[in-house]
């Protein structure tokens, strides 16, 4: 009996989402660690860092909104167009706190936008944030004139954004990253509006039949992500002091992967905050090892791809694991009678 | 409980005269019906016959196009679902009890959440709320369970049934709607889902049992109402027709006979 309990625990642990990519992640670290002396070196932790952290925050934004069964394609549009639009209002004079007030707001009307044509039209939110990244795209273009924006000033707020950690070569965005990821874990987990996010992202009706109002629960989803994937940009911007048009390119899908990487479900209502940080990881670590090693950049893509098929593999025998089934020993319910089937069939 | 009990006890939920147009169809005509305190109302009727839009007016869904509903003895205009719930109306879907990939015990306080803090920042007592959880999944005797944190899906559909059921009890709803609780479930299922309407009844909800099968009902129904193209076309007391008649009458073959031969008696 005890042996049994100590089973369910380890069960439960084995079946959280972090897991899988835990594993992937320590994984790497001990291949490229292996292969290569540098990737402890502050540089290459500066490289895999700045990395994880620009992608990863869009992509927690983008995992907050998937687990409430909803996607954002235009969140690297949104990245570009913030970098973009608060470099020329900040070289036009415009004081930077205003300016950053300016540019999250411009975020919150793009998430706004989504999140009411989605709810209030019944279009899926795949084509509605589509439609979105090709209008902002052209918005960029046209806002930045195809060049590339400039900035050298400095001020309080762009190097909390942009500056490095004291006392060290890491940039400050490794801080937002894991104190926006330690919030929206919070939301997520300990209070009513993240058992609501989740409900939401389940299937049509039912979380309403519970009178959670989802269409709102999605709209504030909408809106947080684009704010997210803003101040990433933003914080790329008071980092590397240039923006363009074609910053956070390809984010859309990266935050995805990265969601998917971490254990969290296309389909909603599962997924893990914590979950996508480690995917976030994994991609950075993943560009500057494969480097590291000598392997052609060109891989990068293709082995991306490899991994997030592997990734969704794992992820579904790990929720599915029954350490009982797999020691023989069959797990019988005790009000069940043998033939089952009857009842499997009707689950709706 | 007896229908002479029933009787005595104010009636839960007061339905006069309510029709409902949708453009020119008529959905329903002047359907009059009242469930009391502790009394199980089972409403059948043929698909189209009305009982879908009965049972979205009750829960605040749509509006009736005339009539008047009383609850616990006061007028009722429902204008929203959150606020029939918020009046203690609940319904328990037939294959929309649960989120599957939601835990049971965020499944059980979804939308209630137990929660405890200052302003805004509020953090959810999840242990309260598992312990709570794994209470009710005890007494509905599901010992298979073996953790509150399991998703839903580990319950067989007459399981979620009687949770959603077991959790409108548990957090003081008066009156019940179920919609085709039974719908696609086995014998032993059943047999259990019904058991927790019983609870129900006993613990002095007003229950409204809705399905097109007449076989489920009649076990557990105090009364059965039958409703043909949105009107009450009969209403039966417990025990004064068997399944069988009341099956025929649903098919329109021997209504005529079947009848006119009980009220000769």
């Amino acid at each position: 009996m005890q042996a049994l309990r100590v089973m369910n625990v380890v069960e439960d642990q084995l079946r959280r989402r972090e897991v899988g990519p835990m594993i992937g992640l320590v994984a790497l670290i001990a291949v490229f660690g292996v292969m290569s002396n540098h990737l402890f070196s502050r540089q290459e932790i500066n490289g895999v860092t700045a990395l994880a952290s620009s992608i990863g925050i869009v992509a927690i934004g983008v995992t907050f909104l998937m687990i409430s069964g909803e996607f954002d394609l235009s969140v690297g549009a949104v990245f570009a167009l913030a970098a973009v639009v608060f470099g020329k209002l900040v070289n036009g004079g415009l004081p930077i706190g205003l300016a950053l007030l300016a540019v999250l707001a411009l975020a919150a009307g793009i998430g706004c936008a989504n999140g009411i044509v989605t709810t209030r039209f019944a279009i899926p939110s795949f084509i509605t944030t589509l439609a979105a990244l090709l209008i902002v795209q052209g918005i960029d273009l046209v806002v930045s004139g195809g060049n590339t924006i400039l900035f050298f000033g400095h001020s309080t707020i762009t190097s909390a954004l942009g500056g490095t950690i004291p006392h060290t070569t890491i940039g400050n965005r490794v801080l937002w990253f894991v104190g926006l990821t330690a919030l929206l874990w919070f939301v997520l987990e300990r209070t009513s509006y993240g058992n609501w996010v989740s409900a939401a992202g389940g299937r049509a009706g039912v979380a309403r039949a519970m009178g959670v109002p989802t269409r709102r629960v999605k709209l504030i989803n909408f809106v947080v992500c684009s704010m997210f994937a803003a101040l990433a940009g933003i914080m790329q911007f008071a980092s590397y002091g240039a923006a363009s048009a074609q910053d956070g390119q390809d984010y859309e899908l990266l935050a995805i992967v990265a969601a998917v990487i971490g254990g969290t479900s296309l389909f909603g209502v599962t997924g893990t905050i914590i979950g996508t940080f480690i995917g976030a990881l994994i991609l950075g670590l993943l560009q500057t090892g494969l480097i590291l090693v000598g392997v052609p950049g060109s891989w990068y893509e293709p082995l991306i791809g490899a991994i997030l098929v592997v990734a969704v593999i794992v992820n579904v025998r790990l929720s599915n694991l029954n350490l009982q089934t797999a020691f023989g020993r069959f797990a019988v319910r005790p009000d069940e009678t043998p033939p089952s089937s009857l009842t499997a069939g009707g689950r709706g | 409980m007896e229908s002479g009990d029933v009787a005595s006890t104010p009636p839960v939920a007061e339905l006069v005269g309510i029709t409902k147009y949708y453009g020119p169809t008529r959905a329903l005509n002047n359907v009059n019906l009242e469930v009391r305190a502790g009394e199980v109302l089972g409403l059948v009727g043929d698909n189209g016959s009305g009982k879908s839009t009965l049972l979205k007016i009750i829960t605040g869904f749509h509006r009736p196009s005339a009539g008047s509903m009383r609850f616990l003895g006061l007028p009722m205009k429902l204008r929203s679902p959150a606020e029939a719930r918020r009046l203690g109306i609940e319904c328990v879907y037939q294959d929309l009890a649960l989120i599957d990939e939601l835990s049971l015990w965020r499944n059980f306080f979804l939308g209630r959440e137990l929660s405890s803090g200052v302003g805004p920042i509020r953090r959810l007592r999840r242990r309260t709320m598992k312990h709570i959880c794994a209470e009710e999944l005890d007494k509905l005797g599901l010992v298979h369970v073996r953790s509150t944190e399991h998703a839903a899906l580990s319950l067989s559909g007459g399981e979620k049934q009687s949770l959603a059921i077991t959790r409108a009890i548990h957090f003081g709803v008066r009156l019940l709607l179920l919609d085709e609780p039974t719908a696609a479930l086995s014998v032993r299922e059943t047999r259990n889902v019904l058991k927790v309407i019983d609870e129900a009844r006993q613990r002095g909800l007003g229950v409204i049992y809705i399905d097109h099968n007449i076989d489920h009902v009649t076990p557990v129904a105090d009364r059965v109402l039958l409703l043909e193209h949105g009107e009450v076309a009969e209403t039966f007391q417990r025990g004064q027709l068997s399944a069988d008649e009341l099956r025929d009458l649903i098919a329109r073959t021997t209504r005529q006979p079947g009848l006119a031969a009980r009220e000769a008696r």
